[in-house]
């Protein structure tokens, strides 16, 4: 989407965490204190408290982890039993005026019947109040649909379904943007224009909010990360972030050397910062509590015993092996 | 962004107007399409079994018309369009893209009680004034027209209020009718005069000549009156709908 597009947006960019808390960030748009939510027995959020500003953050959790649930009651669609929700300083459920500048795209296939995508882009820019005839199509054009705009949704994939969605969601022009899973269905070409687009949505001031369970797509795509794990904030920050404040939990690394791996095997074993190491057919997996100890001593280690490394790589450093290990 | 925007695309209507449409072209699928017409067809049937009573013509309507079609068929006509217009999309999940604007919540119902009510009365007055030509009692064809008119648009808000109170909308809404409207509503004079299925029946009989006397209640008013009470039910109605519309969990469809 080029600048001239939305001008009404406003700088500045990501926005830092506050003091040491990751899960907040400096000119928050969106704020969620304490929030909770429960269905009769079920508790789908528990006292989740984060907020989110400029740019993209990817919403994660396993399924059932209250990621829905989340961002229903970020746009006011649910009510909290417990908490607050602010969106620019206002409540979504009671303050209406909160949805001319957010948009959510949900996650449900279900699309309006008997429209065709123009015609429901066309009702969502009208209940906004849009006056440019033309930003219908525009949007359309945005997401790679213009050229089945008068086709009926109903008749539409599953992608197709999500990213006429996404037009109807983006052609209000929103400044809070909540996108629930919104790359499902998509085929490999557009998940790259849909990641591209909502990069390019952050880095122009929006605050874009993802949820995704293709964890190596939202990687790519959010610079932030709030975890959730049934109902609770379980983590937030950066992938990376995550992954090093969570020091006293396993991680594996994948080590190859020149020789057929005991030698070195057996000395790492010495190795305070090392809890475990198997021989694989590939090289030797070390488990490792302390990974910065590791590669300082690993070297070292390597030079005193002659042997060359060939390769060192963590094997779990992904938001897969993060979820494992948060809710194990 | 690319745009690729046609010279010749049409002008964004207001939030009003695309409301109404919306609910004319969208909430209303083919399969309800059918049943409406079906029950439209009905009326008709029923001015055309007004021939095998033992009365002239004239109050041989009146009875199927007070039975048939103000009792059946319109009640269960605008259960399909009421349901259709708010308490089938709340439960499908897409009501969301209607909810999620800054246009208030009264004009979201105004509009789908319009639309609803647009549907019911294009389909179903002209129906009853058929049925009633069917019948050889064309005198009627008037009376018939308003009490089906002021039936549908209380209805109409009735079932959207329902719509917006209860999760399964239809259930409640064809227990209305039944147990409601038929069952108490028959037995208390105080309950028919709660119920647009009675009240329009009032209004049919009260502005015909010579309507069949067991057929009129006392304490329910008639004629014009009875237009009156239907429209004070459809206002509390809507009211209803709107202070519920503030308070609905837009779950997934899924929920």
């Amino acid at each position: 989407m080029s600048p001239d597009a939305i001008p009404d947006l406003l700088p500045p960019p990501v926005g830092p965490a506050i003091g040491n808390d990751p899960a907040f960030v400096a000119n928050p748009n969106v704020e969620v204190r304490d929030a909770s939510v429960w269905f009769g027995q079920k508790v789908a959020l528990s006292e989740v408290s984060c907020s989110f500003g400029a740019g993209v953050t990817g919403l994660l959790g396993p399924n059932g982890a209250g990621k829905t649930t989340l961002m229903r009651a970020m746009t006011g669609l649910i009510d909290l039993k417990q908490g607050s929700i602010t969106v620019e300083g206002r409540h979504p459920r009671q303050d209406r005026s909160v949805h001319d500048h957010m948009a959510l795209v949900p996650e449900d296939e279900a699309v309006p019947s008997g429209l065709t995508a123009r015609e429901f882009v066309r009702y969502r820019a009208a209940l906004h109040r849009v006056t440019d005839r033309h930003a219908p199509d525009a949007t359309l054009a945005a997401v790679g649909m213009l050229d089945v705009g008068d086709r009926v949704v109903d008749g539409f994939s599953k992608g197709m379904r999500q990213r006429t969605k996404v037009a109807a969601a983006l052609v209000s022009n929103p400044r809070v943007l909540v996108l629930d899973e919104p790359l499902n269905g998509a085929d490999p070409v557009q998940r790259l224009h849909l990641i591209n687009l909502f990069r390019q949505m952050g880095t122009e001031g929006r605050t874009v909010i993802v949820s995704s369970h293709v964890l190596h797509e939202v990687e790519r795509l959010a610079d932030r990360v709030i975890v959730l794990v049934s109902g609770r904030l379980a983590a937030a920050g950066s992938h990376r972030a995550i992954r090093d404040t969570m020091d006293d939990r396993p991680r594996h690394v994948l080590v190859r050397a020149d020789d057929d791996g005991r030698r070195l095997g057996g000395a790492l074993l010495s190795l305070p910062s090392v809890a475990g190491v198997s021989v694989q057919p590939n090289g030797l997996v070390v488990s490792t509590t302390r990974a910065r100890d590791l590669a300082v001593s690993l070297p070292q280690l390597a030079r005193q015993l002659s042997i060359r490394l060939q390769e060192v790589r963590p094997l779990d450093d992904s938001l897969e092996s993060l979820f494992r290990e948060l809710v194990r | 962004m690319s745009i690729h925007a046609p010279s010749e695309a049409k002008a964004i209507p207001s939030p009003f107007m695309a409301l109404v449409t919306y609910t004319l072209r969208s909430c209303i699928p083919v399969k309800r399409r059918i049943g409406i017409l079906i029950t439209a067809c009905g009326a008709v049937l029923f001015g055309a079994l007004s021939w095998a009573l033992e009365f002239n013509q004239h109050e041989s309507f009146a009875r199927v018309a007070g039975q048939g079609i103000f009792g059946l068929i319109l009640p269960i006509a605008t259960l399909i369009i009421g349901d259709a217009v708010l308490g089938a999309e709340i439960r499908s999940g897409t009501f969301l893209f209607t909810w999620m604007s800054s246009v208030s919540l009264g004009r979201i119902v105004l509009a789908r009680w319009l639309g609803g009510s647009i549907v019911a009365i294009a389909t179903l007055v002209p129906a009853c004034v058929l049925a009633s030509v069917v019948a050889g009692a064309s005198e009627t064809a008037g009376p018939i027209a308003i009490g089906a008119a002021a039936g549908c648009l209380a209805y109409v808000a009735v079932f959207i209020a329902i719509g917006c109170v209860a999760r399964r909308a239809a259930v409640w809404a064809l227990a209305f009718v039944f147990l409601f409207e038929r069952l108490l509503g028959f037995a208390l004079s105080g309950i028919a005069q709660l119920s647009p299925s009675w009240e329009s029946r009032s209004v049919f009989l009260g502005l015909i000549d010579d309507p069949p006397g067991f057929m009129v209640r006392k304490g329910i008013p008639e004629g014009w009156s009875a237009v009156g009470r239907l429209s004070l039910i459809t206002l509390v109605a809507l009211g209803i709908a709107r202070w519920r519309m503030a308070h609905l969990r837009l779950d997934s469809a899924a929920d």
